[in-house]
């Protein structure tokens, strides 16, 4: 067991910022949700955070301009991107420049875990009860 | 005589004799000769008183002087030797030959020899010679007279008569015995007569014994003695008192009767001055037609002296196409013995005809009978000139009038004035009223171009606007190619005059061509004459053209237009309808145009406001417009504009005159527009879908997932040991939540695209514009895009329809984002303002950082199709624009003093004209106004 592993939300939009922690908190990670891309720079969670889950299209600095942002920074954090915008050219780009995997919203549980668990580690993501009967 | 009769004289057995009239013999047959023994050679005026004796011969020779004064048979008797020397007695008688009138011409004698017969005669001559005797008992007064004139003797009877001795008139030459005035001629004609020999033959005045003096014939021959010569004459005087007195009677009466008829003369020279001086021919015919009279004047125009022409002869002079029925007519009236007149022509002397009119008059004596019929003929060529040319010209008018083609009226009228012309080719050339070239009008006879040359006569005369003319082409330096032309078809002389129009420019040349040089030009009048009708004729059917013209422009303008003109005249109600209001109808256009009429084609909808319409223009007496619609029989509906003006007419009665436009078309292309238009706001609204793709899905599917992950956590909270209840409780309001947070943004959208009717509520710009711009949000993020707004805190209301300037501001909002999407290099920035103006209109404007237009583009952005996108339509602003314009607002675009531009429109507030909704069947002509809201907007 261990620590919880650190995994930082950053959404502009609040149903995402209330709902998606507890799910992940569910998942036995424990959870910081940011409203911006500076909110989360300016947090000090940087660090510690072992994924990002990040929203593409945000006011101010967008989620692809916070993964430039990182890897200028270089903190080669682990992003899982979420977006609301269904564009076919848009996950191909994002993988390309070193995201883990883009999910469009609405996205299912199964689907987040597994993205998770590419992004910090086969098992590690698991540290929590599986769902019961998850509906993919 | 040295003829038959001459032959039979001297054949004759017995001696015959002739004499002059004065008693000279002049002739002796061959039986004198022979009996005389004279030959043929003898002068018989001598040789037969040597065959007298000589004692009776101075008897004889008086006797014989008497009988020759006498001129009248007689006898004498004488003894004349026979050739052989005896005397024989013989009794000569004479007898005078006279002429016709009973004038002596000449005696003729025969001589009987009596020597047989008888003692008497013997017993008288026995006596011896008693000279005296014998000449006493001639019963003249008979004298002998020397060859001096002497007097040797003289008779009883003269002495008796004169009552004068003897020896007083011995001295007869000096004496007055003979009148003194006659004396000179009596002396010296004795004188003659002694010379001569020949008788002596003298009428003088003798004084009678009673102091009066008597006229005498006096005759003398000579007595020739045995030796030829004259002894003495014997002259025997007559007195012809009573003759001469007659003959001075008869002198006086021929006087008189000379001065009569020499009065009669004078006054016949009057009457034929008179009759000469009469301006016509006079002239005269017996009973039975055949003239005897023609007066100086005919003789004159005829050229045939008056003998040559009398009786029928006269006829070859009248025109023979005349002829037969003067004559038939001259017949007439002698049979009928009345007055009568007739036309007909005359030849001149030159051979030209003139026209006369010929008035014949009979007279009738005192019994009635017909004597004599006079006749008088009047020159009325001019008269029949004129009269010819004046129904020439009625023709030409009625040709006019009655709508005759100009050629035809043109070739009439140089056909009516070649003939005034006599003898000349009339032409008409007509000037161009665009160029002012000539052309031919009429020209017969002659080519028809010949007018046309650019070089002529014609040409001269329209340039110069006066008389061009030449007396003889041959001697012409002018025109030569016009001449050669014009020679070539016989023209020897011209005369081109301008003819003018009523405005004085010159429309056309009338030229007269005559086929001989003119020794005159042709009449000045008639030219003018002449020209003055082809003027009327050239302007009257240019006119005519013109009318027509411009009533075929008329009613091809009102077809096109599908506007008729009419006229409603109030006093009368009489209605009167152009061609094309009858097609509008639909009706029969030999129907009179009533309103009953009108109302079988009204809408039955549009009666009550007709009706009211034609109420108030009865009374008020103004121009006014007018729309209805018509019904047809098969159930189409037609939409009518009227338009009618208020005038005086001609009795100062009101009438309208007016125009109605069948509007149909237009309405339900309006109609039709406004259908469309609202399909392409519709489509505009739908098309701007696209572009929300990415915003719709953005605002769906963050609830959407949301509810997602909240019912996972739900799951797995009630799934943990304990389950987490509160916690799941919290998912599910949040679930809850998200769930009606996607429903509203589908509401949204649906209350946004739905093809709803155009509601006008009162709304505020700011609450619309944040709806919008709520809607917009997520996109503008994803694309970078930040958008501020500066709203007014206090913005009045507007009355407009919320969905459709929503749709509005979302198209301006849409064009600010592309336009900032590609923008590099500065801020991409959207701003919205709100602002309440000081005329009461509420403005929102639209500011971006992006591309900009150019100044010039202003207006073009906005019109329809217009894009500078790829994937646009390019309707956006169009239909924004007539949205903004429905609300009675304005949209409007700038470029700003730095990047980009600015899109703004403004509405009034309090709420503008907008009308209510619903269909309005009261239709007005304003322009711009809320009708589009009364039809379906979608």
């Amino acid at each position: 067991m261990g620590l919880p592993l650190l995994v930082s939300v950053v959404d502009d939009d609040e149903s995402v910022r209330e709902s998606l922690p507890d799910l992940l908190r569910e998942f036995g990670f424990s959870v910081q949700a940011f409203a911006s891309a500076e909110e989360f720079l300016a947090s000090g969670h940087v660090d510690a955070t072992r994924c990002l889950i990040l929203d593409v299209a945000m006011p101010g600095m967008s989620g692809p301009d916070l993964q430039h942002e990182l890897k200028l920074l270089g903190k080669p954090i682990p992003i899982v991107f979420i977006t609301a915008h269904c564009e076919a050219a848009m996950r191909p780009r994002l993988l390309e420049r070193g995201a883990v995997e883009c999910l469009f919203k609405p996205f299912s549980e199964a689907a987040l875990l597994e993205a998770l668990d590419a992004a910090i580690g086969a098992g590690r993501a698991r540290g929590g009860a599986r769902p019961p009967e998850a509906q993919q | 005589m040295q003829n038959e009769s001459s032959r039979v004289v001297d054949a004759l057995p017995a001696p015959v004799w002739t004499a002059l009239a004065d008693g000279r013999i002049d002739f002796v047959n061959l039986a004198w000769r022979e009996f005389a023994g004279h030959g043929p050679d003898d002068d018989p005026g001598r040789a037969w008183q040597s065959a007298v004796h000589p004692d009776d011969l101075p008897g004889l020779l008086g006797h014989w002087n008497a009988i020759v004064a006498s001129a009248e048979p007689g006898e004498m008797r004488a003894r004349l030797r026979r050739f052989d020397g005896r005397f024989r007695r013989f009794v000569l008688r004479a007898r005078p030959l006279a002429d016709a009138s009973g004038r002596v011409t000449g005696w003729c004698g025969v001589n009987t020899d009596v020597e047989d017969c008888g003692p008497v005669e013997h017993d008288r001559h026995a006596r011896g010679i008693d000279f005296q005797a014998i000449i006493d008992s001639i019963p003249a007064m008979v004298a002998l007279m020397t060859p001096d004139g002497a007097l040797e003797a003289i008779n009883r009877h003269a002495l008796d008569y004169l009552g004068a001795t003897f020896e007083a008139l011995k001295h007869w030459t000096t004496a007055d015995t003979v009148h003194p005035d006659d004396l000179p001629a009596v002396a010296a004609a004795w004188r003659q007569a002694v010379a001569t020999g020949e008788p002596y033959d003298i009428e003088h005045r003798i004084r009678r014994a009673d102091g009066a003096y008597h006229w005498f014939h006096v005759r003398g021959l000579p007595l020739i003695n045995s030796n030829g010569d004259v002894s003495s004459w014997c002259v025997v005087e007559a007195d012809i008192e009573d003759r001469k007195r007659d003959a001075v009677l008869l002198a006086s009466e021929k006087q008189l009767l000379a001065q009569a008829l020499e009065d009669v003369r004078r006054s016949e020279d009057q009457l034929r001055t008179i009759i000469d001086a009469i301006p016509g021919f006079v002239w005269t015919a017996d009973p039975d037609g055949s003239v005897d009279f023609l007066n100086h004047r005919w003789c004159e125009y005829t050229g045939l002296p008056m003998f040559d022409s009398l009786g029928k002869c006269w006829t070859s002079t009248i025109h023979p196409d005349d002829s037969a029925a003067l004559q038939a007519h001259w017949h007439a009236l002698l049979e009928s013995g009345r007055p009568g007149e007739f036309e007909a022509r005359l030849r001149r002397r030159d051979g030209a005809f003139r026209w006369f009119l010929i008035r014949t008059v009979p007279l009738h004596d005192a019994a009635g009978k017909l004597v004599k019929w006079y006749g008088q003929n009047t020159d009325i060529e001019d008269r029949k000139q004129a009269e010819m040319l004046l129904a020439g010209e009625k023709r030409l008018l009625g040709m006019m009038a009655g709508g005759s083609s100009l050629p035809g009226v043109l070739a009439a009228l140089c056909e009516l004035a070649g003939a005034a012309f006599g003898g000349c080719r009339c032409s008409i050339a007509l000037v161009d009223p665009r160029h002012g070239q000539l052309s031919g009008g009429a020209a017969p006879g002659l080519p028809r171009d010949l007018a046309a040359h650019d070089v002529g006569p014609e040409a001269a005369a329209a340039a110069l606007n006066s008389q061009v003319a030449s007396a003889d082409l041959l001697r012409e330096q002018r025109w030569p190619a016009w001449r050669a032309e014009a020679v070539a078809h016989g023209v020897r002389s011209v005369l081109s005059t301008p003819i003018a129009s009523t405005s004085a420019t010159v429309v056309g040349v009338l030229s007269v061509l005559g086929d001989r040089p003119a020794d005159s030009p042709p009449d000045r009048n008639l030219v003018a004459q002449f020209t003055h009708l082809a003027g009327i004729a050239i302007e009257r059917a240019r006119s005519e053209a013109a009318l027509r013209q411009s009533e075929a422009f008329l009613a091809k303008g009102q077809r096109m237009s599908a506007t008729g003109t009419f006229s409603w005249r109030m006093a009368t109600g009489e209605i009167t309808w152009s061609e094309e209001i009858y097609r509008i109808y639909e009706l029969d256009p030999d129907q009179p145009a009533t309103f009953e009429l009108i109302d079988t084609r009204l809408h039955p909808d549009d009666g009550p406001s007709h009706n009211e319409m034609r109420r108030l223009q009865r009374e008020s007496g103004g121009s006014f417009e007018h729309e209805h619609r018509l019904l047809m029989p098969d159930g189409r509906v037609k939409y009518l504009h009227l338009d009618a003006h208020a005038t005086r007419d001609e009795h100062g009665q009101l009438e309208y005159i007016g125009a109605v436009q069948d509007v149909t078309d237009r309405r339900l292309a309006e109609e039709a527009l406004g259908r469309v238009r609202s399909e392409l706001t519709h489509l505009a609204r739908v098309a701007t879908l696209g572009a929300l793709t990415a915003s719709i899905a953005h605002e769906v599917n963050q609830p959407l997932a949301g509810i997602i992950t909240n019912a996972n956590t739900c799951l797995r909270m009630l799934a943990a040991d304990p389950p987490n209840v509160d916690g799941a409780r919290e998912t599910a309001r949040r679930t809850i939540r998200d769930g009606n947070r996607a429903s509203d943004v589908i509401k949204r959208l649906r209350v946004l695209f739905a093809k709803k009717e155009a509601t006008t509520e009162a709304m505020n710009l700011n609450e619309a514009a944040r709806e919008v711009i709520a809607m917009l949000m997520d996109e503008l993020q994803k694309q970078g895009i930040v958008l501020w707004t500066e709203f007014v805190p206090d913005l009045p209301a507007v009355a407009g329809d919320r969905v459709q300037l929503q749709q509005v501001i979302l198209n301006l909002l849409l064009n600010a984002a592309d336009a900032v999407r590609d923008v590099a290099g500065r801020p991409r920035r959207i701003v919205v303002t709100t602002a309440h103006e000081d005329d009461g209109r509420v403005r929102l404007a639209v500011e971006d950082t992006g591309t900009g237009f150019a100044p010039e583009d202003a207006d073009r952005l906005f019109t329809a199709f217009y894009t500078t996108k790829g994937e646009g339509m390019g309707i956006g602003l169009s239909i924004s624009r007539s949205i903004i314009e429905s609300h009675d607002g304005r949209l409007w675009a700038r470029p700003n003093n730095g990047p980009g531009s600015t899109f703004a429109f403004s509405i009034p507030c309090p709420p503008g004209r907008a009308s209510s909704a619903g269909g309005d069947n009261d239709f007005r002509h304003a322009a711009g106004n809320q009708r589009d809201h009364a039809v379906e907007t979608f």
